[in-house]
């Protein structure tokens, strides 16, 4: 592990850099080379990225104890290492979080969003008064990175076959918990 | 002269010229010819051969045979379209000159059909896409090579949508997270509730 280049920043820049590295973990901003071009190489800055995030990654995967996390730091400074494990310490749930979320999409298609919209349709061709209720439900597929949107036009009896159906789902969910 | 059943617009003159044909079928004829007409447009199909036998008596030709159903056929759904009760749907066709005789029958026939009528039309007017069918699995997810312990639940969704065009049916297979689950139930349960406001 290249976690030892961490010793070249003062400790405060290194609490900075840990939780940047742990917002490019669960998909925001990453840190940005250009922040750290005084302090390290091109090939130093990935490899101290790689093993960082690896280093949270494995930590949170594991359940690893602070024992053995602090043992992975060895060659770092004690105040240093203590800074890395402060962030692991604060950010353990979001690690998860974005681990389970990998988890999810290994193989498979994930909700990542969706919306809806509830509309009176007035008038058609067919009927002069038509006052049927539909509800647009709009859901935002990501499969293998790419988005899929998936839209539906529902009227009120597709709308409650939906729910009813998603409710006995859900019974089952909540026994779980 | 402006007309109800035509949606407050002239009546079309096909349709004023082919009431005359109507008038030389008997009224007891004219009505079972309605039924079949009214048959056709609720979806259960029309019986072609009992038309040919129910206007054999007045000599129909095709033609005439064609023309009567069409403006049966404008009739009943012209009039359903625009909510046009019996008695002015009655009154008007005695206007345009069909006899009192073979307004009552066709009338009768439209009063009962209706609301079942106006059902269907409700029923075909444009959707841009339906949902057919749902199904789930709920899956316990124990590990996986990210996470050593999961031990969460998750939701494979599998939706059957109808698009915009008709016969274009597409599967959706989707894995959803518990809790965005809940949120999804619940923001569906949130418009189904302003939805039955709406009645």
């Amino acid at each position: 592990m290249m976690v030892v280049a961490l010793n070249r920043l003062p400790v405060t820049d290194c609490l900075t850099l840990c939780h940047r590295v742990v917002d490019g973990l669960c998909g925001r901003e990453p840190p940005r080379k250009g922040d750290y071009s005084a302090t390290w190489s091109l090939e130093e800055w990935l490899q101290l990225l790689h093993s960082l995030t690896a280093l949270f990654r494995l930590a949170v995967g594991n359940n690893s104890s602070d024992e053995e996390v602090l043992a992975g730091l060895a060659d770092v400074g004690r105040s240093h290492a203590e800074a890395v494990l402060s962030v692991l310490r604060a950010r353990r749930e979001e690690i998860r979080d974005a681990l389970l979320d990998r988890t999810n999409s290994i193989s498979s298609a994930t909700l990542q969003d969706f919306d809806w919209q509830l509309k009176l349709a007035l008038s058609s061709d067919k009927i002069s008064s038509l006052h049927t209720p539909l509800l647009s439900l709009s859901l935002d597929v990501r499969e293998n990175r790419a988005l899929r949107s998936v839209t539906m036009e529902m009227n009120r009896e597709e709308l409650n076959t939906l729910i009813s159906s998603l409710e006995a789902a859900n019974k089952v969910v909540l026994q779980l918990k | 002269m402006r007309f109800r059943f035509c949606g407050d617009l002239d009546c079309p003159d096909w349709v004023l010229a082919e009431i005359s044909t109507l008038a030389k079928l008997s009224s007891v004829k004219m009505k079972l010819l309605c039924a079949q007409v009214l048959k056709d447009l609720l979806g259960d199909g029309i019986d072609y051969d009992k038309v040919t036998k129910l206007t054999a008596d007045a000599k129909f030709e095709s033609g005439d045979i064609k023309a009567s159903v069409a403006v049966l056929s404008f009739i009943f759904s012209s009039a359903a379209k625009h909510d046009v009760d019996s008695e002015s749907l009655s009154s008007e066709l005695q206007q345009l000159g069909l006899p009192k005789e073979h307004t009552m029958g066709l009338c009768k026939s439209y009063e009962d059909k209706h609301s079942a009528l106006q059902g269907k039309l409700r029923e075909t007017s444009l959707r841009l896409g339906r949902l057919e069918a749902a199904s789930w699995r709920i899956d316990y997810t124990l590990s996986s090579s990210e996470l050593r312990e999961v031990n969460e639940p998750i939701i494979q969704l599998k939706l059957q949508t109808q698009g915009a065009e008709s016969g274009s049916t597409e599967t959706t297979v989707v894995s959803v997270s518990a809790d965005k689950f809940r949120v999804l139930l619940a923001e569906l349960k949130q418009a189904q509730t302003r939805m039955n406001a709406l009645q």
